[in-house]
């Protein structure tokens, strides 16, 4: 009996597969491996997929993807990683940190694509940002850090702030990396900083009570998990009135004032160019420089603007 | 098909290093009698101080070595929580995880750092799967055998007795505190370990690595005891089963990944797990004699020509 529920186990999601598996072969087959839900991931995604598909189309081939996803536990990315490799899809797209480490060390032939990645020099530990040197190419979501401490710094857009808290979650390494370097630009222009770092979601609301009254404004990097509690920090930024500037659009639309933001579903579609040119043309992808988004936005958010009597400057839009 | 068999021994690999790590939890949850919450974090430490080490020194000995130390360090600190400040032992363990938390990401600088194969002389890599089998598969019967010794000594003993029966055990004039603290430790050692030899395996440690880790331990325990519980009641078998209930629970994590089931639903497939092999042997154990019972009764009334 024990024998035989072990065994429905282990054959029933084959035949589930067999049924599905069925379908005519695609040209292409891409796996693509997504460490999390949330909005700037799926949106990466969501951009590349109709990049290649769009190109694919042009082309007169066909692609298929495996689309899967690792809810937050970095140990799936190998089981994802691994699935691609025994599968030997064509190409692997890599969405955020551990997904790339993870495909990184599971093949040195299939090339890899990488979205999301702030810095690659510390995601593979190599010395380039530029390039990797092996199978393994891809776009930063490296946020224009140097203009958003302008904006910040602008006596026009803020007449009267002094001090700056750095609102973003410790477990995550290209918050830190960001608010480092926004940390200095912002003393170097003359401004006093601290740093409000949460573990998780659970504690963001006791960090900004904590905060309630010493800060002037708020930035917030582009930091996953501060995304994906937007709303309690609007819940408290908003009756307190504290203007924050966000690192990305999404953020900006819940809880911001100003942003200047990087758009992950351009960034999925530079990177779904990039495996065009890998699979089409094929493109050495050990020398294809990573990417970027070149044409950040300028955004305010109008609501939160207008509570507190903030002139968007000129040259922004409003969220929609 | 031959696509899934060749998926099938990466499964097998992480599976040895969870049944190492459920071997940690069985040692505090069966042996001890105590839910260690520890694990969470001393998982994760255990990766984090291999990391750590090896991009320091590139040697895979030395960080498997201070990756089992720290973690022994871990239980240490939960079972003096526990038997020291008196703090109920779930809760010594949560206390002890949530500062392992902060102390992780003091020793990545980070969250997140990587120790790819291609530039370090890690121990295992997934670019080589064969060779980390035989190498994990040593491993594993080593730390088996040792372990199988070493709960036959008199303290083995004692421990063993101190988890059966506290109250026996120090009328006996066993220091049940003192077993405590031992087992805790060792078991967070073995835990740190395991999560030493994943960070190399993967290649990389990560913050968030150990999350769940207490799930997939206890998943293994219970798969692993029903299996083999008919077989014998052995200490070294029952040690055995917990990893080859790791290894099922593994492989059918990949199954499920590898045909296309939503990931979306992997959490949820972990819990179903475990609440289908503990269910199935209930049912079968209330229904199944109430069916044989009818079925007795039909076969009396039938020959009674009823």
């Amino acid at each position: 009996m024990k024998k035989k529920t072990l065994l429905t186990l282990l054959v029933a999601p084959m035949l589930i597969g067999a049924a599905t598996g069925c379908e005519a072969k695609a040209d292409f087959t891409i796996g693509i491996s997504q460490l999390v839900r949330h909005a700037a991931l799926d949106a990466a995604t969501n951009g590349f997929m109709s990049a290649v598909k769009e190109g694919m189309k042009e082309a007169g081939k066909t692609v298929k993807f495996l689309k899967k996803n690792a809810s937050g536990d970095s140990s799936n990315c190998v089981v994802i990683a691994n699935t691609f490799v025994s599968k030997n899809v064509d190409l692997i797209m890599a969405n955020a940190t551990p997904a790339l480490q993870a495909a990184a060390n599971s093949t040195l032939e299939i090339p890899i694509l990488g979205t999301s990645i702030t810095d690659y020099a510390s995601a593979l530990k190599i010395d380039s940002s530029e390039v990797t040197k092996r199978n393994i190419s891809g776009t930063s979501d490296l946020a224009p850090l140097d203009e958003q401490a302008e904006m910040i710094l602008d006596k026009n857009i803020f007449p009267s702030i002094s001090k700056v808290g750095l609102l973003y979650c410790s477990a995550e390494t290209n918050s830190l990396f960001q608010v480092e370097r926004v940390e200095k630009l912002l003393q170097d222009g003359g401004l006093a900083t601290t740093r409000l770092s949460f573990s998780d979601s659970n504690d963001i609301s006791s960090v900004l009570n904590k905060a309630k009254g010493s800060v002037d404004l708020i930035y917030i990097p582009t930091d996953n998990t501060a995304a994906s509690c937007a709303d309690t920090i609007a819940g408290f930024v908003r009756p307190n009135k504290i203007p924050v500037v966000a690192g990305e659009e999404g953020l900006c639309a819940k809880c911001g004032v100003l942003t200047l933001s990087i758009n992950y579903n351009t960034l999925g579609q530079v990177t779904g160019q990039m495996a065009l040119e890998v699979l089409l043309n094929n493109a050495d992808i050990s020398n294809m420089k990573i990417r970027y988004d070149s044409n950040p936005q300028k955004k305010y958010n109008e609501t939160i603007c207008q509570e507190l009597g903030i002139t968007p400057p000129e040259g922004y839009t409003k969220i929609a | 098909m031959i696509e899934y068999l060749s998926s099938l021994p990466n499964a097998l690999a992480l599976g040895i290093i969870w049944g190492l790590m459920a071997i940690g939890i069985y040692i505090t949850y069966k042996i001890l009698d105590i839910p260690d919450l520890t694990v969470d974090g001393s998982f994760a430490t255990g990766g984090a101080i291999c990391a750590i080490t090896m991009v320091q020194m590139n040697n895979w000995g030395l960080s498997l070595l201070f990756s089992f130390l720290i973690g022994l360090a871990c239980g240490l600190v939960t079972g003096l929580l526990h038997t020291l400040l008196g703090i109920p032992a779930i809760l010594a363990g949560i206390l002890t995880q949530l500062t392992l938390w902060s102390i992780n990401l003091k020793i990545l600088d980070g969250a997140n750092i990587s120790v790819n194969a291609t530039q370090y002389h890690t121990l295992l890599s997934l670019f080589d799967i064969p060779n980390a089998l035989w190498k994990l598969g040593i491993i594993i019967a080593l730390i088996i055998g040792f372990l199988y010794l070493f709960f036959g000594t008199e303290l083995g003993c004692a421990i063993r007795a101190t988890g059966n029966n506290p109250k026996m055990s120090n009328a006996q004039g066993i220091n049940t505190k003192r077993n405590i603290v031992i087992g805790l430790s060792i078991s967070n050692g073995l835990v740190a370990l395991a999560g030493a030899l994943f960070a190399q395996y993967q290649g990389f440690a990560d913050i968030k690595m150990g999350s769940g880790a207490i799930v997939i331990g206890l998943c293994s325990i219970v798969i692993g005891s029903i299996i083999f519980s008919k077989i014998a009641r052995n200490f070294a078998v029952r040690l055995i089963s917990v990893v080859f209930g790791a290894i099922i629970y593994s492989i059918i994590y990949q199954t499920a990944v590898f045909f296309d089931l939503d990931t979306d639903l992997l959490k949820m497939l972990a819990a179903l797990i475990v609440a289908i092999f503990l269910g199935v042997p209930y049912l079968r154990r209330t229904y199944g004699l109430k069916f044989k019972k009818w079925k007795e009764n039909r076969k009396m009334r039938l020959k009674d020509g009823k």
